[in-house]
């Protein structure tokens, strides 16, 4: 697959602080690609630097053909971006925004057709103050549209929304997809970067730890396996049993429950019928998350650090 | 960039706040000041008049006094009264013809007379020497006498012009300051922490048209806010306009450029709307009094005056005053135009210096 985007030993320095620290990675035409990472990771500059937002302080990028350095307004033609919290223009409505930034571009969509597509056809007088979280976050999309580019940058689109909003934004997500458009997208939630993304880079500290497809990080992962369970019955003897296989944790919040990470289907079963002795409430037994993935990389649980943060 | 600037003008004409500083708060000052100082024509205060008299003499000085139109007066029957309403100064002076003056027969009193209040020395003046005048010329005509002296008179300045055409010509400056520094500091520091000014750097778009159809939407406002403030001032409250109304209005845009240059400089140096909005007050307000918005400044101490005399709007409002008042050409005292080009000039490098719309 041909590459639309291409960055080599990308550099950000703010003072002495490396905010991005030589980064490489490339971009696929018509892939789902995620910068994933905790707040400060560096994933927004990095994203700011490729949609020529601010200079890099060294590195190579290439975008659609185009040298980042000498083709900016060329780059700008043919790239939709999102900004994280970004707002719009107080005193103009939904439709009146859409075409003033279509004005901006040598060729514009229809900003009706646009609304539309995410059902804010009825608002299109609106102005955005007046409109929900999940609207607003909904037209913030659209309106990256609005000169039909070849590829969308979405920063932390769905922060801040309810998982219904959440899961809407999804729907749309995948319908951009599927008009061939090329998306990278930013997001500190493990289980939206499952579901959307083709691909992923984890970033921490300015730097990539792994890069890869969503899948194949998962399964390429030292304990695959997990087991989640809640059980009265439990005791130290069952846990010091399955200690023996595998990483156990107690899940945070909820009494008796538990995790284990396993590495092969056979202490998977050896597990289970530990287990079966203690008659569980409740087991469920599945394959690892992007979470873990993480969790592995860095030996930190990012919702904890946003939390934290 | 006609589309951007259609834009901008729409959301000036949604803004409220914006249309209160450029409109409703230099037509208060209009309407204010009209009020206190705009209807009267140069009258100088109000005397009551007690004539008993129905002598040609005595009706003669009534006309005279009545056409001369210094003084309004109030007619009383009951000098008691009128001399009452001068204690509560609603008159500043009160003339009484007593009955018989002038006519032509023996006793018949040969004087007035005027009731004075220290309060008023302004309307006494005008009366005592309008009462002199007038008998003299009486006294000559009677004795057939030509006067071997006298003076000719000439006014330097014919056209009529009162303390509200001046303070017209000051709101003019004022609501140009206000809406320019404020308008544009606080636009461009919310546009910045909205990141809309960030998101416009995403798009293809040249920052100058950016900057350029902000500027002009607001200049086209501008005109619409001095014509509105001329014609209410002029229509409603008798204001005076001697001078060309193009050249007026081409020097209020002058105005107008160089304020919007100072709300871009405030921009770049305020983090926040609110710290732009704090900061363009802190210039607007002392400005509006040290550069002799409401009262001329040469009046001020002196080492005061050497000093505010070149505030950015001191000497825009010397050239609008010329323009307006006097029908100046705008080169006549062209040491003006130059602080405001040089004003100009340093708010331009400021701002291209340091207005960025987009941190790095």
């Amino acid at each position: 697959m041909p590459k639309v985007i291409d960055v080599q030993n990308l550099v950000k320095k703010y003072g002495k602080l490396n905010a991005v620290n030589d980064i490489s990675f490339s971009v696929n035409r018509g892939e789902v690609f995620g910068l994933l990472g905790e707040n400060g990771a560096g994933k927004t500059t990095t994203l700011e630097i490729i949609e020529g937002l601010r200079k890099a302080t060294r590195g190579k990028i290439i975008v659609l053909g185009h040298d980042i350095k000498s083709g900016t307004n060329k780059i700008k033609e043919k790239i939709g971006v999102e900004l994280q919290s970004s707002a719009y223009y107080r005193f103009l409505n939904l439709k009146e925004i859409l075409s003033l930034f279509g004005s901006f571009y040598q060729k514009s969509l229809d900003p009706t057709s646009l609304l539309k597509m995410v059902d804010l056809e009825d608002k299109a007088k609106s102005y955005v103050g007046n409109i929900s979280g999940g609207q607003k976050q909904r037209f913030s999309i659209i309106a990256s549209l609005i000169n039909d580019p070849d590829i969308v940058f979405l920063d932390e689109p769905t922060t801040g929304l309810d998982p219904l909003a959440r899961r809407h934004l999804w729907e749309i997500i995948n319908k951009v997809k599927s008009q061939g458009k090329t998306i990278v997208l930013t997001t500190h939630y493990m289980e939206e970067a499952e579901v959307l993304c083709d691909r992923v880079a984890i970033m921490d500290k300015g730097k990539i730890l792994t890069m890869g497809e969503t899948h194949s990080l998962i399964e390429h992962l030292k304990k695959p396996y997990t087991i989640s369970f809640k059980a009265e019955r439990v005791n130290e003897k069952i846990l010091t049993d399955l200690r023996k296989l595998g990483d156990v944790k107690k899940e945070s919040g909820k009494t008796n429950a538990y995790e284990i990470n396993l590495q092969t289907q056979k202490e998977v079963n050896g597990a289970l019928e530990s287990l079966f002795k203690i008659k569980p409430e409740c087991l469920d037994v599945g394959r690892a998350t992007l979470e873990d993935v993480f969790i592995e990389l860095t030996g930190k649980n990012i919702e904890e650090e946003e939390n934290n943060a | 960039m006609l589309k951007l600037f259609f834009a901008d003008l729409k959301m000036l004409a949604r803004n409220r706040q914006s249309l209160f500083w450029s409109l409703m708060f230099p037509l208060m000052f209009t309407a204010i000041f009209g009020l206190f100082f705009g209807r009267s024509n140069n009258i100088g205060g109000s005397i009551g008049l007690i004539n008993k008299s129905n002598s040609e003499v005595a009706q003669n000085y009534q006309k005279a006094l009545t056409e001369a139109k210094i003084l309004e007066i109030k007619n009383y029957d009951d000098v008691n009264i009128a001399k009452k309403n001068l204690g509560k100064n609603q008159i500043g002076a009160v003339i009484e013809i007593p009955e018989g003056f002038g006519e032509k027969k023996p006793n018949a009193p040969t004087q007035i007379k005027i009731y004075e209040d220290v309060a008023s020395t302004q309307v006494t003046a005008l009366v005592t020497g309008f009462s002199e005048k007038f008998f003299t010329a009486l006294n000559y005509q009677i004795q057939n006498v030509k006067p071997n002296f006298g003076y000719a008179e000439e006014k330097t300045n014919t056209k009529t012009l009162s303390y509200f055409d001046f303070v017209l010509a000051g709101v003019l400056g004022l609501a140009l300051m206000n809406s320019s520094i404020i308008g544009i500091s606080v636009s461009m520091s919310k546009y910045r922490e909205d990141k809309i000014l960030k998101r416009i750097m995403t798009t293809p778009v040249k920052t100058w048209k950016f900057v350029l159809a902000e500027v002009l939407s607001r200049l086209t406002i501008n005109l619409v806010q001095v014509s509105i403030i001329l014609t209410v001032g002029v229509f409603g409250f008798n204001a005076h306009i001697y001078g060309n109304l193009f050249i007026l209005l081409l020097m209020a845009l002058l105005g107008g450029v160089l304020f919007q240059l100072i709300g871009f400089v405030v921009a770049s140096f305020s983090k926040t709307a609110d710290a732009a909005e704090g900061m363009a007050t802190a210039i607007t307000i002392p400005m509006m009094f040290l550069a002799g918005v409401f009262f001329p400044i040469d009046a001020l101490p002196k080492w005061l005056y050497s000093f505010v005399q070149y505030l950015p709007l001191a000497p825009l409002l010397r050239i609008l005053r010329g323009v307006a008042l006097e029908a100046k050409p705008i080169w006549d005292n062209p040491i003006n135009l130059y602080i405001v080009f040089g004003w100009i000039i340093i708010m331009l490098i400021l701002a291209i210096s340091r207005f960025r719309l987009t941190e790095e």
